[in-house]
This record gives C-alpha cells, sequence and structure tokens, in this order.
C-alpha cells in the first residue's frame, strides 16, 4: 500500500545550499549536487529544492542549476523558486524536474495554478505555504507569509489552502516558519487543521529532530509526506554538517509502526 | 565517447624492486645491489629499528594519553580527530576514544567531494563511538575554482588542493579554539612507502605554490574564501609557537589493515572501501585514472609496497592488483563526465586537460627547497622517519 | 539500441540518464524517419493524456510507430502517461488512445473504493507482480516499490494483459504485457534500483 513519504528539503542561497533557523542566519551546508548525489545512493523517496532568493530579488528560476540537479537526481525532484509563470513550469518540467512548487506567485495570484495545472498536468503542481502563529497577544491562530516571512497576508490559511487546491494544486507544503531549524518537532496542530481540510496529498516542513518526530506526524496524520531540512544535514550538538537518511529498513519499519499506531 | 589514454602502460622493461613494486616510474628511484629499492632500505635502516610496537608501543600510548587527558581536563574536548571517513582516521578514532581513553572531538573537512560511503561511515563512528563531530564546509565555488586552475596548470600535484582544504581547516580550528593536541591516522604500516614527490606527492602545502598557479591559471578573480596555511607556518608558528602537538597513536598499536577493517565493521557497521583513499570521489578518480593515464604514475605501487614491507601483501598479489585498473571502463567514463560537470566543464574541456603538456611544480614560483630543507633537518634530528629525497 | 520518443512530453533526459547508468545505448528520436525496426521503444508521457496524444498525432511519427509496433513488433514499452495511451480511450479526455492494448482509462475518483483518498496517488508503493511476467522475472527477489504519481489507472479488457497490479484503495493494473507491447503506470526512471531492474529486463528480454 502507499506509504508516507520521507523528504529531504535542500534550500538554495547563492548557489549553495543553506540552513536556515526560523528563517534567519542561512548557514553554509555545501555543494546541491553533491548532496543530490549522496540522497541518490541513500535511495531518498523525493527531494525538494527550494531556492530562497529568486522571489525576494524578483529573479527568475536558476535553470542552469536545475538542469544539473535534474540531470544528477535519480528520485523524484520538486523545484521551487522565482516560478511566475506556466512556462516557466514547463521548462522546468521539460529538464527532467517531477513537480514545480511555488508560493508567493500562487499567493498572489491563485489562477497561475490552473495555467500551471493545464501545462503540465496538476500532479506535478505545489503549492507551498510559509506559515507562522500570530504575534499579537489577543489573536490566536496562524498567519501566512511570503518572501522569507517578510510578507504577511491577511488571509485565513486554511481557507485559503483550499482554493489553492481547487484552483489547481496537486500536492500542498505546509512550512511552519516558527519550528524551522530548531528540531523540536512538527507543529501537530497546524498539520492537523490542514489535514482535515484539504483532498490533495499534503507535506508537512518545519520542526523535524529526530525520526521520531516523523513518526508522530505519521502516526497522527495518517499517509503524508515528512520533509525535513536540519534533520537530514546536521549531526549532533554542533550542528556539523552531515548528509544523513535513514536506511530502507529503517524508513519502512518507521512507515509501517507509525501507521499502526 | 570513449576515454583518454596517455601515459605508458605497465611493461617489462621498467625495472621493478625485488622486494616491493615500486620500480621507474618514480624518476628518482635507486637500485642497492641486491635489487632493493631505497624505499625498502629505508624501512629496514631507519623505520623498522625504530618502531614502537607490542610493549613499548603500549607503553608509550600511555603516557600519551595522560598529558593529553591532563592538558584538556576541563574542556568539552581535550583534543581533536581530523576525520575523512576512511580507514586511517577511523582506526584512529577508534583508538583515541576506546584504547587511549581520550575525549576527541571528531573533525572533517566537507571539499565537496564526499562519497557516500564515507559520509555513512562518519555517521557510524558518530554514534557507535559516542563522540561529537564539528563538520567545516569549504566553500565549494572556492574549491572548484582552485581546482580548476590546478587542472589548467598541467601538474601531478592535484590532490594538493583537497589536501590543503582539510590541513588548513582543521589546524585553523585547532588554532581558533587553542586546542593543542591534534590527532591524525598517519602510519608507518601502511604509508611507510612515501608516494614519490614527481607522483604528485608535494611536500605540504605551499602558499607561493598556490599563489602562483592562481595568478596564472585561476579565473582572473581573488579566491579568498580558500582555505590556505602555509606548511612552513603551520611548522615555525602553529607548532613551535602556538605548541600545537600532532600526534600518530597508530603508530603505537597492532594496526594492521584488514584487521583494522573488520574490527571496524563488526563494531559499528562500518564499510571499507576498495583502496585507499576512495572515500573522496575527487581522489579516486585522480588517483585510479588521470595520474596513472596521463602521467604514467601509479599511487597504488606506494600503497601497496607499504603493505609488502609490513608483511600484509604478497609482492604477486600486489602485482597481480596493479595489473588492472580497481575501478572498471564503464565507471571510469562515468566518474570522468561527473567531475567534468562538477567543476563547471564539458567533457571536452577535460579531455583538452588531460591532454595538455605536462608540467611540474618546478615550471611555477615554489618554496619546494626551503621546505625540503626543513624536512631533511626534521629527518636529521630522527623527527621525521619517513624518507624524503 | 533503446530509442525514446521525443514528441514533445515527458522526461526524456531522466531516461537517458538511467540508460547510460546501465551501460545500455539509448538515443531521443523525434522524428519519423529516424524511428528504426532495430531499436526498442520507450514512449514516455506526463501531464494530461489529450494534450499528449495531440502532441504525438502531431509529431508526424504516429504512422511510423503503429507500422513498427502493430506491424513489425518492434518491443515497446509506454511509461506513466505513456502507458495509458496504449489504452483505447480514458476518462480524462476525448481523444482516442492507440488501442494497442485493449483497456480503458478510468479516474480513481470514479471508483468506490477510492474515490475518497487523496488525489493524485503519490509516493512509493509496493508492485504485485504475476508469476508468469516475463518483465519481472529476474532481479526481483525482495517486494519491489516504485514511485506513482497519478490519477488516472489503465484498466485492461484481457486481464491476461496484467503483469502487475498495486493498490491504491482498490487494485488496479499498474503494468501491462500484452506480447511485444509494454505499459508501466508508475515512473522506473525516478525508482531507484527497482526501476533500473525493471528497465534492464524490458532491454533484455
Amino acid at each position: 500500500m502507499l506509504r508516507p513519504r520521507i523528504i529531504p528539503c535542500l534550500l538554495v542561497h547563492k548557489g549553495g545550499l543553506v540552513k536556515t533557523q526560523q528563517f534567519k542566519d542561512p548557514k553554509y551546508v555545501g555543494d546541491p549536487i553533491n548532496a543530490v548525489r549522496i540522497f541518490n545512493e541513500k535511495e531518498a523517496d523525493e527531494l525538494m529544492v527550494l531556492d530562497i532568493d529568486a522571489t525576494v530579488n524578483k529573479m527568475s528560476p536558476d535553470f542552469a542549476l536545475i538542469a544539473k540537479l535534474a540531470a544528477e537526481c535519480r528520485m523524484p525532484l520538486c523545484y521551487g523558486g522565482g516560478v511566475t509563470t506556466a512556462e516557466q513550469a514547463a521548462r522546468i518540467v521539460d529538464m527532467g524536474v517531477e513537480k514545480v512548487a511555488v508560493s508567493a506567485a500562487a499567493v498572489a495570484n491563485p489562477s497561475l495554478l490552473t495555467e500551471m495545472a493545464a501545462a503540465v498536468g496538476r500532479q506535478s503542481v505545489v503549492a507551498v505555504l510559509d506559515v507562522r502563529k500570530h504575534s499579537g497577544l489577543f489573536t490566536a491562530g496562524y498567519e501566512l507569509c511570503t518572501h522569507n516571512g517578510k510578507l504577511v497576508h491577511k488571509l485565513d490559511p486554511v481557507a485559503f489552502t483550499k482554493q489553492l487546491q481547487d484552483a489547481g494544486a496537486g500536492e500542498i507544503v505546509i512550512n511552519s516558519i516558527d519550528r524551522d531549524g530548531l528540531m523540536q518537532g512538527y507543529d501537530l496542530e497546524l498539520a492537523t487543521q490542514f489535514k482535515q481540510a484539504l483532498k490533495v496529498p499534503l507535506t508537512f516542513l518545519g520542526g523535524a529532530g529526530s525520526l521520531d518526530h516523523m513518526s508522530d506526524l505519521v502516526s497522527n496524520l495518517g499517509v503524508v509526506g515528512a520533509a525535513a531540512g536540519s534533520l537530514f544535514v546536521f549531526k549532533g550538538k554542533y550542528r556539523a554538517v552531515l548528509i544523513n537518511y535513514p536506511t530502507p529498513e529503517r524508513k519502512i519499519k518507521l512507515c509501517r509502526e507509525a501507521l499502526n499506531h | 565517447m570513449g576515454l583518454p589514454e596517455g601515459g605508458s602502460v605497465i611493461d617489462n622493461l621498467v625495472r621493478t624492486c625485488s622486494r616491493c613494486v615500486m620500480d621507474e616510474s618514480d624518476p628518482g628511484i635507486r637500485f642497492d645491489a641486491n635489487g632493493l629499492c631505497d624505499y625498502c632500505r629505508n624501512f629496514d635502516d631507519i623505520i623498522k629499528p625504530n618502531w614502537a610496537s607490542g610493549d613499548t608501543g603500549a607503553r608509550r600510548l600511555t603516557k600519551l594519553a595522560e598529558s593529553i587527558k591532563a592538558a584538556g581536563n576541563r574542556r568539552d574536548f581535550d583534543c581533536i580527530i581530523g576525520l575523512s571517513g576512511g580507514l586511517d582516521s577511523s582506526y584512529a578514532a577508534f583508538v583515541a576514544k576506546e584504547r587511549m581513553g581520550l575525549r576527541p572531538l571528531l573533525f572533517h573537512v566537507d571539499a565537496g567531494w564526499n562519497t557516500d560511503q564515507a559520509v555513512g561511515n562518519i555517521e557510524k563512528l558518530v554514534d557507535g563511538l559516542g563522540l561529537d563531530l564539528y563538520t567545516d564546509v569549504v566553500d565549494w565555488e572556492a574549491v572548484k575554482r582552485m581546482q580548476v586552475a590546478f587542472l589548467r596548470a598541467g601538474i601531478p600535484d592535484q590532490d594538493l588542493v583537497q589536501d590543503a582544504a582539510f590541513f588548513s581547516g582543521l589546524y585553523k580550528f585547532a588554532r581558533k579554539y587553542k586546542i593543542k593536541h591534534v590527532i591524525t591516522g598517519s602510519n608507518f604500516s601502511t604509508e611507510c612507502c612515501r608516494e614519490p614527490e614527481e607522483w604528485g606527492g608535494y611536500l605540504g602545502i605551499d602558499k607561493a605554490l598556490f599563489g602562483d598557479i592562481w595568478s596564472k591559471c585561476g579565473d582572473g578573480k581573488p579566491n579568498n574564501d580558500f582555505p590556505l596555511v602555509d606548511i612552513l607556518v603551520y611548522k615555525l608558528w602553529y607548532q613551535k609557537v602556538l605548541g600545537i602537538k600532532v600526534h600518530h597513536p597508530l603508530n603505537l598499536v597492532y594496526y594492521v589493515k584488514k584487521d583494522a577493517e573488520d574490527e571496524l565493521e563488526s563494531r559499528f557497521g562500518w564499510q571499507r572501501f576498495q583502496h585507499k583513499h576512495h572515500e573522496s570521489r575527487f581522489t579516486r578518480f585522480f588517483e585510479d585514472y588521470w595520474l596513472p593515464r596521463r602521467f604514467g604514475y601509479h599511487k597504488r605501487r606506494a600503497h601497496f609496497s607499504s603493505l609488502i614491507m609490513t608483511g600484509q601483501m604478497t609482492r604477486d598479489q600486489a602485482l597481480d592488483r596493479i595489473s588492472r585498473p580497481e575501478m572498471d571502463e564503464h565507471f571510469l567514463k562515468q566518474e570522468f563526465e561527473y567531475v567534468a560537470h562538477k567543476l563547471g566543464l564539458t567533457v571536452d574541456e577535460l579531455k583538452a586537460l588531460f591532454d595538455m603538456p605536462k608540467k611540474t611544480f618546478r615550471d611555477y614560483k615554489n618554496k619546494r627547497d626551503l621546505i625540503g630543507m626543513g624536512a631533511n633537518m626534521m629527518r636529521i634530528l630522527g623527527l621525521e622517519k619517513r624518507y624524503f629525497r | 539500441m533503446i530509442c525514446i520518443v521525443d514528441y514533445g512530453v515527458g522526461n526524456i533526459q531522466a531516461f537517458l540518464n538511467l540508460f547510460k547508468r546501465l551501460g545500455v545505448e539509448a538515443r531521443r528520436v523525434d522524428n519519423a524517419e529516424a524511428l528504426s525496426d532495430k531499436d526498442r521503444l520507450v514512449l514516455p508521457g506526463v501531464g494530461h493524456v489529450d494534450h499528449a496524444m495531440q502532441r504525438l498525432n502531431d509529431s508526424g511519427m504516429r504512422p511510423k510507430l503503429e507500422e513498427l509496433v502493430m506491424g513489425a513488433k518492434v518491443p515497446v514499452v509506454g511509461i506513466c502517461v505513456g502507458m495509458q495511451m496504449l489504452a483505447q480511450g480514458s476518462d480524462e479526455g476525448v481523444l482516442p488512445g492507440l488501442n494497442w492494448v485493449p483497456g480503458r482509462v478510468r479516474a480513481f475518483a470514479t471508483q468506490p473504493k477510492s474515490a475518497d483518498l487523496p488525489m493524485p496517488h503519490m509516493g512509493w508503493n509496493n508492485l504485485q507482480p504475476r508469476a508468469h511476467s516475463k518483465l519481472f522475472s529476474k532481479g526481483f527477489e525482495d517486494a519491489p516499490q516504485f514511485y506513482f504519481l497519478h490519477s488516472y489507472f489503465f484498466d485492461a479488457e484481457d486481464k491476461q494483459d496484467v503483469a502487475a497490479t498495486a493498490n491504491y484503495g482498490l487494485d488496479f493494473d499498474a503494468v501491462v504485457s500484452r506480447g511485444h507491447i509494454h505499459g508501466i503506470q508508475c515512473h522506473p526512471e525516478k525508482s531507484h534500483h527497482w526501476g533500473e531492474q525493471l528497465l534492464k529486463n524490458f532491454v533484455e528480454l
């Protein structure tokens, strides 16, 4: 049967891989191609690569990098960063990338997702939503952000995401800004709200510090995508860069046990 | 596309040592009346008699452990170990923790060429030994640009780039955090036969050489993110003034390659490599393809000769292994493409570099003589036993 | 030699990379003249099936492909939407398919057993190969897992043509083999060593 996906998420900044904490303080992690190669060897389920510069700098996607990543990557690849038109999405898919992720552009104009779905098929269209807890003392709940957390949008995240689903997103990725890089667990409360509301495959990102956190996510929510950045890139108390990923046996065991919970 | 060929094929007319497998592809080799090469003589006359093994070694190891522990008493860790994921550094980490009872910090420099196996081995050691890890990730663009410059320089010493990154990263860290004791995996058992300099085994990190190669073969812009600690600065300043001491515990214990691999495998699930230096994808390519086929230099001759001298391999076994490359043609072809693309070159551009006229470090500014004097001084003072000409 | 039919749709590069890793000669072909009966054919496909059928029809290669596959019996494997194109037609669109393997492509959303599941079917799932299937005869001692990414599935008319099934709510026909004509719904080019083994078996059939 279909099992949960365990997904490394790599951030690209100035052509190199970085890792952030709460979307700040990018720390250099190395060459993207070498990381992709190591995840190939480890037979990772999927790979997500997000360019965190493109949107804030109003740049189009780095096609040269995408071509290199696609040529090297032996598992399904989702690429995001700076995509604003269906033509760009089609070009990226033609390079050998399975899925194209959009965030700011979809928030600004959900019909972009419809155009993209028409061009590449719904299954290749991914909407990524960066979500943060409200900062006010008296307002509860979450707010939707873009541009690396710098812009806040006055929209209810769950309701808006339903809109994006209807517009053509084949997968939704919910990224918790608060939990990013802290390795203290996923925001399960947040995740549950989205799972109850949506009908497309969901992936959660932000906070995973151990495989147990992923287990918790799956036992609470069922078959979803569990994505992580820090967990697969760092080791130990000094956050030493060391690419790691569970062995196939460990991964299957985790999925099976978490689903039977 | 076929792989470019070049260099010399192993042939029977080249004279080989009667005991080990070093031969005249090392231009400076000399043979005595019994057909023994000067490396074998050096082993017999200098290394073996002074090799503290058995009880002597055990006593020295204990003494060393005590002095390191005392020095690092109130700190999170008492020494650092440069860890590549290869056999020597992995076993050194094991010895440091379990035989010497030290609290080392494992230090890894990521210069962008890690094989998955190396990364996996590091992870298993970190978990299995319960030690902390620190990684220094060198800026890939800086490494890439420097490596391309070195390739354009046409010299055999292509691994100097990675060596510089590892060496400089480790010692800069030691200096910054005032760490006095550094442990390495250097050892006689698998390295007593030194790789000849002509085969790209240059004597150390030479800032003059790097500087000249960069100005003549670099891309015209500064490369300040490339880490460089000059060997003379290191030996004089770091060691003499700052008092950083470097230890090689593998020379004080029983260290036989196969047994060490078996032990690490059974204890930690550590995976052995097909050959020395295969933890780095570039080094594997460099030693198995570039160096032999472009220059006719087979570093495996030195590696196997060390094993022959220390009784871990027979001459016939070594000759048999050398008669074929370590990796098959299909694999090498893919690696050629991988290396080209990773360095931002087309396959044709890398082929052109393969075919360009051969140069040596002497075609560039260098401090080789000065460094050589230093090494010979150390040898005379008994501080260095391996053989440098 | 493997010929990957390049009609403007599908991850041609991923297939070229995979065959290169296997050490098998492969090339992409985008015009009828270059197609030959000495090659085995790979028909990739992603996205909407009508879009793919339209592009294939417009490519000018269809008549030659029909001649090679139905006439000269050149081995062919359709992958993902390429498999769906082998059917008579699909519920996803209106254009008729190639009809090289009798069957119809249906939506998971219309089947009671899968209607409530998240769509598309996305992720790693097990394949249950049928005992007689030649595509799975070598190298599949451990339970094969493949990456799926689709909302429509092939429903073969003649169940003898089914080489492997998978389960998403219901058991569906994931791989078909009708003589020299094969179809694979999942993505072998992105399924690590299982995918490599499956395509290797196709090459060596």
